[in-house]
């Protein structure tokens, strides 16, 4: 009964992943063509200084969006939780609901909202707080409001299930003991939330690192990262080698920052 | 309560689930009446496609590129199945070169007649084997009006600091490079690297004024007062006037580049008769006119210029008339292993910090 | 009470800077403007031709057909993998397999793009209809496999179907009359986030799609890079409210399922 789901996973996502990993090593030939040999060179291609930059701005951009989900999403996991009652259910739906709008269209609102005749400069400029329209779209600005915009659910949600999973009566007999609000937040709470935290912090992360949309529509020159990057080299560039090595490298970090945070948490749980 | 599905049902649903991409695939090779046309974007008439089916019967699959590369990619990724192509004049050695591209076969097509000779025995194909010209137009400036009361006149105001995040480059290698190349003095057709080298930081310059690099963006931005300048296609510009009056196109005084598109048959067609029928309808006059009235580009076909727009016809902007066309030049064939300086100069430009 | 309010009124501001998009994705469906930059006065067209813009209602039907082909795909896949792993003897690297499982939900969808584009033009299979459908079913699975086999773990401790195979069932009658009844709001729940996963996907697609298959995602994106007419912001109005019924209904499924 394995066998149907074991096809898939061969087919659709370890053969293809081996072939990535083949890809990243072979070279690129005349007219775009891949000959297949063995080669670093594609690697070395990748950490050289302008590609470097790209690839550090990215992890920039992916850790900023992270800790701006976090410090938002924290507090309003934390209402969810201890305050929202009975009507969490609702206030979590309500949650999810831009979340399934297409990304796409939600990105040309934004578009719609930041561009120079926009809403915002048209409010702003109604209101008098400014004079002459600001350049707001296709700045670093845009692209991290447009990341946290999308993967702010994903940090609330698992911080929200953590909380949840905390027995009100740890908290209470903290009280109890005479620990005052920020003790028992700091010496109760947190700790034991931290699960949900690094959950967050991963499931932000990871689709930040590959995203390509957000940097395309609403980033600008200063903006290209990583996702734009390898996109470039599949579709346009046609250099599918370093495209290939470039996943690979994003590929090997992600999964080696996976394995990091399951020690930790399994560190974290021992602890506790 | 869904019914209990039987032992035998739920064995074949299982075959089906593990075997099914294969079996599915092959099924659907079946042949159908059907074109596949792979076109630049904003690059056809509201209902030629539409008029052609009506007529014929034959359903057309319309894809859009925004960048040649793009179509470079898509096309030697195979297993796509283009039937036709559009290959810009430069394109076209890399083309035949790839081997994605066919002659055509010889007395098929009966509206041949209809192309201004002036298109015709051009370098790029000289035999007339591999192309048929579909539209022409130049690469300039688009600029708002309103926000630039003083017209650009040069490529240098897109180097102008005032200007600093209001102006869109195009995203293509072929046109900034021409570009640097031409304002540098140099030749297209320069193999040294050191020239290349110094495009590259000419354009590097550039880059902290740029808003966006983009080839089809920049149209919404520029109707939407996002930008006051754009380095841009003439009929891209034009079409988007109709929707913001203020906007213009410029051919800077140190010159530029026109090119000519051409419809080619993609190599391995499945559809190569209906492809060809598509051509032939494209070919004729009014089709043609109808085209370049709504991309507002010029057309190579000379019947065409009978039911054009009295107004494009005349408009300097799509068919420049003697003294600027002195300005225009097409670009230059390359050879294909100098191309790869190219790509990566361009590259080079888009990730520099 | 005071630091309730001040929570109260930050989480208000989080929902309206989640809402604020979609707000003006609303607003601008009735836009009288050809390109949907500017705001140029009020109208109701949008809504009417978008039913007869010929590209966006193919677009749409190609989305759906493809939405219930993957879910379809991925529910048996879950469902076959669930049972083995739930009913069978435990094999080893039962745990990794599981992972594996889950393995698409971690990864960036750039990757599984990339990486089945280079692979099937490497073997020559070929992108059309189905390898898609094949590929969204691979990106689903996690979320049919994680939902079935949370239903066959409660099933196993009721020992229902123990109790089918004592009374002379076999393990096939225990399966198709037993566990494949009880399981099938489950199966149901898992199919309807499986269609929305397809049915939302843009970047597997935009890597894989052969030509004349164009999702709505794809078909949204190329209008977004080549001019956007307020028919989109109604056809994804309309959308919004399809996900929103069919994800509350898998919502009440799973309350269903939890109380029974």
């Amino acid at each position: 009964m394995l066998a149907p789901a074991t096809i898939w996973l061969l087919a659709f996502l370890l053969l293809p992943v081996a072939s990535l990993l083949a890809m990243s090593l072979a070279k690129r030939g005349p007219y775009s063509s891949v000959i297949w040999t063995f080669t670093w060179e594609n690697f070395a291609r990748a950490l050289d200084h302008k590609y470097l930059t790209v690839l550090i701005r990215t992890m920039c951009y992916a850790s900023a969006t992270t800790g701006i989900c976090l410090v938002l999403g924290f507090p309003f996991a934390y209402f969810l939780s201890f305050y929202a009652g009975h009507r969490r259910e609702t206030f979590l739906i309500l949650l999810m609901i831009p979340f399934w709008t297409s990304c796409l269209v939600s990105i040309y609102s934004w578009i719609i909202i930041l561009g120079r005749a926009g809403l915002l400069n048209n409010f702003l400029l109604n209101l008098g707080v400014i004079s002459t329209p600001l350049g707001i779209l296709n700045t670093p600005f845009s692209v991290i409001l447009g990341l946290v915009y999308f993967y702010l659910p994903f940090m609330i949600l698992p911080l929200y299930s953590s909380l949840e999973k905390i027995p009100r009566s740890y908290i209470e007999a903290s009280y109890d003991l005479g620990a005052g609000t920020i003790q028992t937040f700091s010496k109760v709470t947190l700790p034991l939330a931290l699960p949900g935290v690094f959950a967050g912090c991963i499931l932000t992360f990871v689709p930040c690192i590959g995203d390509f949309l957000t940097a395309e529509f609403l980033g600008g020159p200063k903006t290209y990262l990583i996702g734009n990057l390898v996109q470039n080299q599949f579709l346009m560039a046609q250099d599918w080698p370093f495209g290939a090595a470039l996943t690979t490298i994003l590929l090997v970090s992600l999964i080696s920052g996976v394995y990091f945070y399951q020690k930790l948490e399994a560190a974290e749980l021992e602890r506790a | 309560m869904a019914k209990p599905v039987t032992r035998r049902e739920f064995l074949k649903l299982a075959v089906v689930g593990a075997a099914s991409p294969w079996l599915l695939a092959c099924a659907a090779k079946e042949k159908e009446r059907e074109v596949n046309f792979f076109n630049w974007s904003k690059y056809i008439g509201k209902d030629t496609l539409s008029g052609f089916t009506k007529d014929s019967g034959i359903k057309v699959n319309y894809e859009e590129f925004a960048d040649e590369a793009e179509m470079f990619a898509k096309l030697r990724s195979g297993a796509r199945g283009y039937d036709l192509i559009i290959g810009t004049d430069y394109m076209i050695p890399s083309l035949k070169g790839l081997n994605v591209i066919d002659p055509y076969p010889t007395g098929v097509l009966t509206k041949t007649g209809n192309i201004d000779k002036q298109f015709l025995n051009t370098p790029y194909d000289p035999d007339n084997a591999f192309t048929i010209p579909y539209l022409w137009g130049t690469t300039g400036i688009g600029y708002n009006k309103k926000m630039m009361p003083k017209p650009p006149t040069s490529w240098w105001d897109l180097w102008d600091e005032k200007y600093s995040g209001k102006i869109s480059i195009l995203d293509n290698a072929r046109d900034c490079i021409s570009t640097g190349l031409l304002l540098k003095g140099l030749p297209e057709t320069t193999t040294d690297e050191k020239d290349f080298a110094a495009v590259r930081d000419l354009l590097v310059k550039q880059r902290p004024l740029v808003k966006q690099y983009s080839s089809t963006q920049y149209m919404d931005s520029l109707v939407a007062g996002e930008l006051f300048m754009a380095m841009a296609w003439s009929g891209d510009v034009l079409q988007s006037a109709r929707e913001n009056p203020h906007l213009d196109y410029v051919i800077p005084k140190e010159g530029s580049y026109m090119w000519v598109d051409n419809l080619c048959l993609v190599r391995g067609s499945q559809h190569r008769e209906d492809t060809l029928r598509l051509v032939d309808y494209l070919l004729e006059g009014p089709v043609a006119a109808d085209i370049a009235n709504t991309v507002r580009y010029a057309t190579p076909n000379a019947e065409a210029k009978k039911t054009l727009d009295k107004d494009l016809l005349k408009d300097p902007r799509v068919f420049p008339p003697p003294k600027m066309a002195k300005l225009l030049k097409f670009h230059s064939l390359l050879e294909p292993d100098i191309q790869q300086l190219w790509t990566d100069t361009w590259e080079d430009v888009k990730v520099a910090g | 009470m005071t630091k309730n309010k001040g929570l109260a009124a930050f989480c208000a501001s989080i929902y309206a800077f989640l809402y604020l998009p979609l707000a003006v994705m609303f607003a601008f469906s009735f836009n009288d403007a050809r390109r949907n930059v500017v705001w140029k006065g009020f109208t109701l067209k949008w809504y009417g031709s978008m039913f007869h813009n010929a590209e966006l209602l193919s677009a749409l039907v190609t989305t759906l057909e493809l939405a219930i082909a993957a879910s379809v795909f991925a529910s048996i896949l879950g469902l076959f993998a669930s049972y083995a792993m739930t009913r069978h003897a435990p094999f080893k690297g039962r745990g990794i397999y599981s992972s594996m499982l889950s393995v698409p939900l971690m990864m960036p969808e750039i990757v599984m793009g990339v990486g089945l584009l280079s692979f099937f033009v490497r073997v020559h299979i070929p992108l059309n209809f189905w390898t898609l459908a094949c590929a969204h079913a691979m990106i689903a699975l996690p979320y049919t496999a994680s939902s079935i086999r949370a239903r066959l773990l409660s099933l196993k401790d009721s020992r229902l179907e123990d109790a089918a195979m004592d009374l002379g069932a076999t393990e096939w009658q225990a399966f198709y009359k037993v566990t494949l009844p009880l399981a099938g709001p489950a199966i149901f729940s898992g199919a309807l986030l499986a269609f929305t996963v397809s049915f939302e996907d843009f970047v597997t697609s935009f890597f894989i799609a052969g030509i004349g298959i164009v999702t709505m995602p794809i078909k949204i994106y190329s209008m977004m890079k080549f001019g956007v007419t307020p028919e989109i912001n109604a056809l994804a109005c309309c959308l919004l409210l399809l996900t929103v019924v069919l994800l509350s209904s898998q919502k009440l499924l799973a309350k269903k399922e939890t109380q029974s």
